[in-house]
């Protein structure tokens, strides 16, 4: 019976062996996980073409501000890769 | 076998420092006391203390090692907070930057355009064919419908 509960003792024991070095993975930035917005649609009857236009340009901007997001994420990707392979 | 060398590891290293010394002295010692095993007993000790020596140092080694990575990592963890600050910041400003010159468009649409006299003439007056407007509208949700193609 004591042999058992020293040789299961000894066992626990090596169950809360640590990892040595523990890795976090960084966050990402805040900015970048938000979701990019749904284009927008020309609403109403008589639509002149200014108002199109104002549409179109709008769109534009949505546009780039989510290739800005895909970009910053290839950025935040690249810089942290390298970070990461940096540590041996 | 882990277990053994963590339970061993609380034996501090001088006395096996000692054991190697006494090893050595009672292997020696063997000549002028024969009525005693000190040959055989000087050669398990020198053994044991050999070996556990060796799995200090071994250990000492990996320490370094682990202390080493670690400090590296931390290193590491402020560099990628760092760049997250430069990637957030450049983000950030170029979302201002295509805000404002979006805003500035629209304005100078309400301010010039539609004050000019070549649109008022040919082109405001004018409503734009419901047909086109539909094109457009299909085409800024046309994601919509990869989402669910049987729309």
């Amino acid at each position: 019976m004591k042999t058992l509960i020293l040789g299961l003792a000894i066992i626990l024991v090596g169950c809360s062996t640590p990892t040595p070095v523990a890795r976090k993975f960084p966050e990402a930035v805040a900015e970048l996980q938000e979701k990019c917005p749904t284009l927008k649609t020309i609403e109403g009857k008589d639509v002149s073409i200014t108002d199109m236009l104002k549409t179109v340009v709008s769109n534009y901007g949505l546009y780039y501000e989510c290739s800005n997001k895909v970009d910053g994420w290839n950025e935040w990707y690249d810089k942290q890769r390298k970070n990461f392979d940096s540590v041996k | 076998m882990v277990q053994l060398t963590w339970m061993l590891s609380f034996i501090p290293e001088w006395f096996w420092t000692f054991l190697l010394i006494g090893g050595v002295v009672a292997f020696f010692a063997a000549r002028f006391f024969p009525q005693f095993p000190l040959k055989i007993g000087g050669i398990v000790a020198i053994v044991i203390s050999v070996w556990f020596l060796g799995a200090a140092s071994n250990e000492a080694k990996w320490e370094a090692r682990v202390k080493e990575l670690e400090e590296k990592v931390a290193a590491a963890e402020v560099v990628s907070k760092q760049e997250n600050v430069v990637v957030q910041e450049k983000i950030v400003k170029q979302k201002e930057f295509i805000k404002g010159k979006t805003e500035y468009i629209t304005r100078y649409i309400d301010k010039e355009i539609i004050k000019n006299e070549e649109v008022i003439k040919y082109i405001e007056n004018c409503p734009v064919p419901q047909i086109i407007i539909d094109a457009h509208n299909a085409a800024a949700l046309m994601n919509k419908a990869a989402e669910d193609p049987k729309k």
